[in-house]
């Protein structure tokens, strides 16, 4: 066993046959190859060990041992040199920064900044493109480095392109010809107007709740809902992929908070009963969203308001996506599982179909109503929509409720099959169910930042998402559909995207495609 | 001249199981390979506990164990923050369903088995259920008729000449695949920045469950093996591997004491080595195509990574089941070719798979661990569940992206009930950080 343990290593043999090989000396190369452990032989079948002196001559053979060798002696990453700052771009995600270290929280900052600058200077930084002219179908825009780009607009969640309808914007006008652009205050002081009263009842009536509340901002919306309910010792059973103001509200307000499973009707069932049977004192609230904003997908609202009753917890469900633009009356995915009127809690948000800013809270409750107002926060401290807000909010719900509003409605639909099916019939993976948010499965964030790069010039805008917007690894890009699309732009649009895809796996070389497991 | 359903090329753990499932379902299958058995190849060995599930799916996992020592829990400590687990069994069972449509045969137990123990039991069983073994026997070329192969020609034992012909050949000889670089396969997704790692078998202690220790750019682990000994790896980043090999014993001694004092005195004090060091440089990362015309590759032949996350051989295991029941249903007639292969490529191309390749590949650039990662760890601590989840995450029977998700992330971190404070790297973090750059052996 010692001598064995004498006897020299691998990679010092091959250095030995390498340098053997660079003489010409076969005999040396073959002598030496012998010593090579039966591990390494076994492991590099190809290179002819027994014949390595009769290689003589054979300069093709020759060669290419000596490649094959190399490779093992020497290691193999200096072969592909890259640009460092692309390499950085593209490797990196925002996690990467989420926790700086230093006991300096100014200068703790730079990193993520440095990263930033470089996805900026590389071109595949999605963020924060500015609009050129009130976008419609198409727009035009600007990138970080000042470059402009025109091109179909996917870009923008005008579900029903209310931002170009006459009578939205008439609606605007005579509200800031009446009232003046500023709300002057608090709602629990003199914040409301007239409109704000009616833009209630209209919402009320429309998610078929009677008390409504509204808040200046979506986000405010979610977040003051739950913080104003929830208390320290009260659970929240959260969907993985609830919106951002619901899982922030959700950590802010207690540290009992559950993250189940996505759609997973029977994990809240479980983690219910698992609650209920220690703590049967406190308060559980059940989050989740109608239209998922970044998988295209929505829980089955029945079953799971009826388990939360089972089990005497309160649901909360956001409708911010599907509201106006879905379902019967533009109901969204309430009214399509027949609900109106009949969940515990509903939010929403007007910055999608409704063309505007700010959110609201409706349940059948005056008393919740009142106590949202108060201990919510973004309700009582922040400044009210502003009169033309919630006079566009007022008129876009009108307009929602009308036979219009299905005619807009079969548009958006009619776009949305259109470019569902181009893509899907190229061999790419749209994700979820038929709505205005047209998820496309990228995956790998290298191939989403260059696919999204190389789109800007190709006259599609569509938004890339990844971490922490998605999980890390299945980016995606998120196509936003409006009533405007013409089929025959969602066609070219998914041509466009298709050849970015195909253009990008071949620059970065990969094989990997985004069939689901 | 015999006509094949299959020949396969390489008789280890991709090809000879690829022969055993294929022999099984009733097909005709030759299986060759230039070795005799037993035999060893480069390889640290170790088998996840999915990977010990296929062999018991198979049948054959008594049989390693009854020479084998196996765990189920694993220790893996990062710049001196412990975490110990296990891979659910639940997460296992899902695994399987999702994959193969079935859960039978789940095991939650791993271990480390030497391949001149693992590949002659797999040689035996391929033989066992009918498939045709030859070993000493070297491929020279493949015949390709019409674009098309159709079978091997090839030196047997005796040094005569054959030719063997089938309805498809196999390519499972490995990353340095003959078959590969005979049709001229690209290599897709390279990613060349991966480790050195140098390893040996040692006796004279036994510390129980497998151990992972990793500090700075350097890792160590050991892991519980055949004929009473404990295989005991060192790696590092492939840029410190020059100076790694100016003295291989002593460093692997000094890498050792580095990452783990502990372990790097038990090696010294307690351990005696029973075989030379063996070492490899040549690990970076690449796919390629997966099957043409008469061909299909399995194992590391189409998917090499690096092996800091020890799942090379559970993956050929997973390949050869993938594999072998796409080819049962073309040779039964229930499938073209064409629809069998592009279900075998759907998923071994699949969304997971490609987060799995990007893991590995950036875990084998060997940067330090930043700030926030071992914060992680930390938090982990408090909670096994997540614990469990993670280690079932780098083992590849969790989707990486469901357990790095944001909403999953942030909790961790909001709910830690372990503080940072108890542990020394966070101490100067910044310095720490930096002296990790600088190369050990230089």
């Amino acid at each position: 066993m010692t001598t064995e343990l004498d006897q020299r290593e691998d990679g010092e043999l091959i250095g030995i046959i390498l340098k053997a090989a660079h003489c010409r000396d076969f005999e040396t190369m073959a002598r030496t190859a012998t010593e090579v452990s039966e591990m390494t032989r076994n492991w590099a079948t190809h290179i002819p060990w027994d014949d390595l002196a009769s290689l003589e001559g054979a300069d093709d053979e020759l060669a290419q041992v000596v490649a094959d060798l190399t490779e093992m002696w020497e290691p193999a990453h200096l072969r592909n040199p890259v640009d460092p700052d692309e390499e950085y771009a593209l490797d990196k995600n925002a996690y990467d920064f989420y926790r700086p270290a230093g006991r300096n929280l100014l200068t703790r900052t730079g990193d993520f900044y440095g990263w930033v600058q470089a996805r900026r200077r590389t071109e595949t930084w999605q963020y924060s493109r500015v609009l050129e002219a009130a976008p419609d179908s198409v727009a035009q825009i600007t990138n970080d480095l000042g470059r402009r780009a025109r091109g179909i607009n996917f870009n923008s969640q005008d579900y029903l392109s209310f931002n170009t309808h006459p009578a939205i914007r008439e609606a605007a006008a005579k509200a800031m010809h009446d009232y003046g652009p500023h709300s002057a205050g608090s709602p629990m002081v003199l914040g409301n107007t007239r409109i704000s009263d009616d833009l209630e009842a209209a919402l009320g009536d429309l998610v078929g709740l009677d008390h409504v509340t509204l808040f200046p901002t979506g986000w405010a919306a979610g977040f003051g809902a739950v913080v104003g309910l929830v208390r320290q010792s009260d659970h929240i059973l959260i969907d993985r992929l609830a919106h951002s103001c619901l899982q922030q509200g959700a950590r802010a307000a207690t540290r009992n908070v559950v993250r189940y499973e996505h759609l997973n009707v029977e994990a809240v069932r479980r983690h219910l009963t698992q609650i209920r049977a220690t703590d049967t004192r406190n308060g559980i609230l059940v989050v989740t969203d109608g239209l998922f904003s970044v998988d295209a997908d929505w829980p089955d609202l029945v079953t799971l308001q009826r388990v939360c009753r089972e089990h005497d917890a309160t649901l909360l469900v956001d409708v911010a996506h599907d509201l106006g633009s879905m379902g019967p009356g533009g109901t969204g995915v309430l009214g399509m599982q027949d609900l109106l009127g009949s969940v515990d809690i509903v939010m929403g948000a007007f910055s999608k179909t409704f063309c505007s800013n700010g959110g609201f809270v409706a349940s059948h409750s005056p008393a919740l109503k009142q106590y949202i107002k108060m201990f919510g926060g973004s309700h009582f401290f922040s400044n009210a929509l502003s009169p033309v807000q919630t006079a566009v909010v007022r008129e876009a719900t009108r307009i929602i409720r009308s036979a219009e509003g299905d005619v807009l409605r079969a548009r958006l639909f009619t776009a949305i099959h259109a470019l569902r099916d181009e893509l899907t019939g190229r061999g790419l993976t749209c994700m979820g169910e038929p709505s205005p948010i047209v998820p496309l499965l990228i995956g790998n964030e290298k191939l989403a930042r260059t696919a999204n790069r190389l789109l800007f010039d190709r006259g599609v805008l569509a938004f890339m998402v990844e971490f922490p917007v998605t999980p890390t690894g299945s980016s995606r890009f998120r196509l936003q559909v409006q009533a405007g699309h013409r089929p025959e732009e969602a066609r070219e649009a998914a041509r466009i995207i298709e050849g970015a895809i195909a253009d990008s796996r071949a620059y970065l070389s990969s094989a990997f495609g985004s069939a689901p497991r | 001249m015999q006509l094949y359903d299959a020949i396969v090329i390489g008789a280890r753990c991709s090809g000879a199981s690829t022969a055993l499932l294929l022999a099984q379902r009733g097909h005709r299958v030759l299986v060759v390979d230039r070795s005799s058995f037993p035999s060893d190849v480069i390889s640290t060995h170790f088998l996840w506990p999915h990977g010990m599930s296929y062999l018991n799916r198979w049948g054959l996992l008594d049989e390693v164990l009854a020479v084998t020592p196996a765990h189920t829990t694993v220790e893996v400590v990062n710049d001196g923050i412990s975490l110990t687990g296990s891979v659910p069994t639940e997460l296992l069972r899902e695994y399987f369903r999702d994959l193969h449509g079935d859960d039978s045969g789940v095991v939650q137990s791993y271990a480390s088995v030497r391949r001149r123990v693992l590949d002659e039991i797999l040689v035996g069983a391929a033989a066992k259920a009918g498939a045709e073994v030859r070993t000493n026997f070297t491929v020279r070329e493949l015949i390709v008729e019409n674009g098309q192969v159709v079978g091997v020609r090839g030196r047997a034992v005796d040094g005569e000449l054959v030719e063997e012909r089938a309805r498809i050949v196999v390519g499972a000889d490995g990353r340095n695949s003959f078959v590969a670089r005979t049709l001229a396969l690209p290599k897709y997704d390279e990613r060349p920045r991966c480790t050195f790692a140098y390893w040996s078998y040692w006796s004279g202690f036994d510390l129980g469950p497998a151990q992972l220790h990793r500090r700075g750019r350097l890792a160590c682990a050991v892991a519980p093996t055949n004929f009473d000994q404990n295989m005991v790896l060192v790696w590092g980043p492939s840029e410190w591997s020059r100076e790694f090999r100016g003295d291989v014993p002593g460093n692997y001694q000094k890498a050792l004491d580095f990452v783990s004092p502990e372990l790097g005195d038990v090696v010294r004090s307690k351990g005696t080595r029973e075989e030379r060091i063996y070492g490899t440089l040549d690990q970076s990362a690449f796919l390629r195509p997966l099957h043409g015309p008469g061909w299909v590759l399995v194992g590391d032949a189409e998917s090499a990574k690096d092996q800091c996350t020890a799942i090379g051989i559970t993956h050929a295991f997973r390949d050869a089941e993938l594999v072998s029941a796409a080819l049962d249903r073309w040779l039964r007639g229930d499938a073209s070719i064409d629809e069998a292969m592009t279900a075998y490529g759907d998923r071994r191309r699949s969304q997971n798979a490609a987060a799995y390749h990007d893991y590995v590949c950036t875990l084998a650039e060997m940067r330090p661990y930043r700030h926030d990662e071992l914060q992680l760890f930390v938090a982990l601590r408090g909670n096994q569940q997540e614990t469990d989840r993670f280690i079932a995450t780098h083992a590849d029977v969790a989707p990486v992206s469901e357990f790095f998700q944001a909403s999953n992330l942030f909790l961790l971190n909001d709910a830690a009930k372990e503080s940072s404070a108890d542990h020394a790297v966070f101490e100067d973090f910044a310095e720490t950080s930096r002296s990790y750059q600088q190369n050990l052996f230089a």
